[in-house]
């Protein structure tokens, strides 16, 4: 690892940026972990690692979105604790967002300045259009894309977009703030651009690499090999590898990122029903479409099945979970859930039919933090077990029911009048759980269910959805973990930008590894991009 | 349902309980007529079409929207009662109709709001207006009087002196409002849809349905409320429940109803109500005069607010 030493801002040798042992925490969560490293000037910093591993995390803190725990960031030698993304900006670290953090309404020019509107003032009152427009045609113009400035950002589609995102946090630094060696953050901007936007932001990082310094966040292995001079591997909120891209390929990184020691039997495989009812297929999904986010998807899970999806970012796979239970219903295809079949999935149908969903964002979208325990198990019930036709609520089936599946979910200091944001994430989660078993049903579509959690709250879940299992419910699994695809799935659906790529079988015996999962996750390399690495 | 810590009284409850108390206490020392029979007839009788108005509107406002219209509905429901009184003279069961209108006005409220999806604040902002030029329209801008002996009976009877028999169908109307609040489906659906549309939404609560329906019964009591306004007044007249609109919100949010919806309900509507009835019958007794009246009272709601707010559990203040 290198280790620069701190010298004067002018000094082309001393680095740019250091990060010394930058922690952080979220509740029990460890999502960065001691990592230190440096950035120096005229070099382009490579960071890969799975979904979770740190990445988002480390840019959040480099940006000044968040603080850390622990750990300290010196830029050109002088302490960095920014308190906001715009003192990170006057700093001199520019960001570009994964999801894009443009104004769609307003013309170009004036997302190209964003936040610096004070530099175009006259007599303190009026906006200096003309001065805007000028010095966001210099940018456009230096960065070599086809943009007219004039135009409403809406207008352009997402690639040409993300290019003038891309644009903004490039130049700005220079050629609006005037700092002389900006360190741009890329986090992920190449997932959507399309060819000639491609060509062109290349050239945009060399000439950055000219003037300041880059860190580029990638699942683009091959891009990341090819224009970084020096490549970090993230894992599990660790740096666990500085790679030299001469030499390393795509394989060494793909090891490096994944390859952990699975726990004997953290996921119960040994209880992974081998014998499935073949007949009875629970769910069928057929030709599931949903323009942009999902195509002509066909699945089917059978009594006691786990299947799992898994995908990269932009795969569909959450879109479709929310598409098959109805609650963001798609443009055409059939779910069929027993005996109840539907080209319009509507929630509510799907539910009497047996079906339960737990989301991927437990705190926002699977349950209400500030009621008690016993409300958000009942809430989904409320048509039939927990009141009656008179609307009359049955206040003490509901303490009795919940008291039992408090007990038999083992969820800790988990009493029905508690109220929710006192418990930890696993025993929020075996919450959302409770609200599904309570109704006995049939199918479960499982979005994220473990994440957030600790490693032993992790298991009690993944002992009780096997336990679900041998009941004959069928599970969905989508999710980002690969060892939890891999451990608890009978078969595993690969998806990319929302097609499925493949279906893998696996059975105890014939369990695929991460690398193999990683490997058909990942987009092919395309063959008539070669950046070149100046 | 009130509120998230863990001693069963806790400060969003015992604030309201207490200013009711400081301000009866000051209004008591401070004027000779205060605390007197006659003044708490009147007072229970100035808070009852208060606290009508307001049962119904807590629903809306549990449930995280916001009914601006209450107020014209009150003066709508109130000139056509008139009008049909007068007309054909069906005695009580004006009541019905009065329900019947009211709930309709609320019903077309809720329809827009849920399944046009246009804002409440601006649906009802709109229909007040509607309302109100419908009932001015209806009454041609005066007052007309009202004749009916048994509505007369069940405003201003006394069935339990000192109080007027509007006061006891306040009370009742109340006792069923906090009863559906806690022991039905409805109640708790307002409550769920309140504290996380979305989670709600995920879990099958037929989320817009439940928004016509909340909407529906706030039109419906702010009807029953018109009538029982008109019936103890004698008349309907243009001013009719033009300081609804303020005082409604207002006792909503001092009892402690949150506007982001999910906290609190209809039980503590009736502090709110007191406090407000409270200072409008004090201060008019020590001879404030209206414009400083209005004053006090915007600066007591927001201080009531202020210091009751749960601040670890702000969701979104607009």
């Amino acid at each position: 690892m290198r280790d620069g030493t701190l010298g004067d801002a002018g000094d082309a040798k001393s680095p740019l940026l250091t990060v010394s042992r930058l922690t952080k925490h979220f509740g029990p969560n460890i999502a960065l972990d001691s990592v230190s490293f440096s950035v120096h000037r005229n070099e382009v910093i490579g960071f890969v690692g799975e979904n979770g591993a740190g990445k988002s995390t480390l840019l959040n803190i480099l940006s000044g979105m968040l603080t850390q725990d622990a750990g300290q960031m010196f830029l050109s030698g002088e302490k960095y604790q920014p308190n906001g993304y715009g003192a990170a900006c006057k700093l001199g670290i520019s960001r570009v967002f994964q999801e894009q953090a443009l104004i769609l309404n307003v013309p170009v020019y004036q997302n190209l300045v964003l936040g610096q509107e004070s530099r175009f003032v006259k007599a303190g009152l009026f906006l200096d259009r003309k001065g805007m427009i000028a010095a966001a045609e210099r940018m456009i113009e230096a960065a070599g894309i086809d943009v007219d400035v004039r135009r409403i950002t809406g207008e352009y589609d997402f690639s040409r977009r993300q290019a003038i995102e891309i644009v903004r946090a490039c130049l700005t630094p220079t050629y609006l703030l005037g700092i002389q060696h900006p360190l741009v953050l890329l986090d992920e901007p190449t997932s959507a651009l399309g060819i000639e936007d491609e060509a062109a932001f290349f050239r945009l990082v060399d000439r950055l690499k000219r003037q300041g310094a880059v860190v580029f966040v990638s699942h683009r292995l091959s891009e990341v090999l090819a224009i970084s001079d020096m490549i970090y591997v993230l894992k599990d909120g660790q740096l666990v590898a500085a790679v030299e891209p001469a030499s390393a390929n795509e394989t060494i990184l793909h090891s490096l990122m994944v390859g952990r020691e699975r726990a004997s039997d953290y996921y119960h495989e040994s209880r992974q029903r081998r014998r499935l009812k073949q007949s009875s297929a629970l769910l069928e999904v057929r030709g599931l479409n949903r323009p942009g986010k999902y195509h002509d998807v066909s699945i089917t899970v059978h009594a006691g099945e786990i299947v799992g999806i898994g995908g990269l970012l932009a795969s569909g796979k959450g879109a479709l979970g929310k598409g098959i239970v109805g609650l963001e219903p798609p443009a055409s295809g059939s779910v069929r859930l027993n005996g109840y079949i539907t080209n319009k999935p509507e929630i509510r149908q799907l539910i009497r039919a047996g079906i339960g969903y737990i989301p991927a964002e437990r705190l926002t979208q699977g349950l209400i933090p500030q009621f008690r325990l016993s409300w958000n198990v009942s809430m989904a019930s409320g048509h039939d077990l927990f009141a009656g036709r008179s609307g009359r609520w049955f206040r003490r089936k509901e303490e009795r029911l919940v008291s039992e599946y408090v007990s038999r979910l083992s969820i800790k200091s988990g009493a029905p009048q508690i109220f929710c944001h006192q418990l930890s994430g696993g025993n929020q989660q075996k919450v959302v759980l409770a609200r599904w078993l309570c109704r006995k049903p049939k199918m479960l579509v499982l979005d994220n269910p473990t994440r957030g959690i600790d490693a032993g709250a992790k298991e009690e879940i993944y002992r009780l959805i096997r336990n679900l299992t041998l009941e004959d419910v069928g599970i969905l699994l989508i999710t980002d973990e690969l060892l939890e695809l891999i451990g608890l799935s009978n078969r595993i659906i690969i998806m990319q930008s929302g097609r499925v790529v493949t279906v893998l079988d696996a059975a105890p015996e014939t369990k695929p590894s991460e690398h193999d999962l990683l490997a058909l996750m990942l987009p092919a390399t395309p063959q008539m991009l070669t950046p070149s690495k100046s | 349902m009130s509120s998230k810590s863990r001693i069963r009284i806790d400060r969003s409850l015992w604030l309201p309980l207490g200013v009711v108390i400081v301000l009866t206490i000051f209004f008591s020392l401070t004027s000779n007529a205060f605390a007197s029979i006659r003044n708490l007839t009147i007072v229970s009788a100035q808070a009852s079409t208060l606290l009508i108005v307001c049962i119904g509107a807590t629903f809306v406002v549990l449930m995280g929207s916001i009914d601006l219209s209450v107020g014209a509905v009150v003066l709508l429901v109130g000139a056509v009662s008139v009008k049909i009184q007068n007309g054909t003279g069906i005695g009580g069961s004006i009541i019905v109709v009065a329900a019947i209108l009211g709930g309709l006005l609320g019903l077309l409220n809720g329809i827009i709001y849920a399944y046009g999806a246009v804002p409440s604040f601006v649906v009802t902002l709109g229909s007040l207006s509607i309302f109100s030029g419908v009932a001015l329209q209806i009454l041609e801008g005066r007052s007309i009087s009202f004749e009916s002996e048994s509505l007369d009976t069940i405003a201003i009877g006394q069935w339990i002196p000192p109080f007027q028999n509007i006061a006891l169908c306040a009370i009742a109307i109340w006792g069923v409002g906090v009863l559906i609040a806690e022991r039905t489906r409805f109640g708790r659906y307002m409550y769920l849809i309140g504290g996380g549309e979305n989670v709600a939404r995920n879990s099958g609560i037929p989320v817009k349905r439940y928004k016509v329906y909340a909407f529906t019964l706030s039109g419906l009591v702010a009807g029953l409320g018109g009538l029982l306004a008109v019936a103890r007044l004698g008349a309907a007249g243009p001013t009719l429940g033009q300081d609804l609109l303020l005082n409604s919100l207002a006792a909503i949010v001092v009892g402690g109803t949150s506007l982001s919806g999910g906290v609190g309900g209809p039980h503590r509507t009736l502090l709110g109500v007191l406090i407000i009835a409270i200072l409008d019958n004090g201060l008019n007794l020590l001879g404030v005069s209206a414009y400083p009246q209005l004053v006090i009272k915007g600066a007591v709601v927001i201080a009531a607010v202020l210091v009751s707010q749960n601040r670890r559990q702000s969701v979104l203040i607009k």
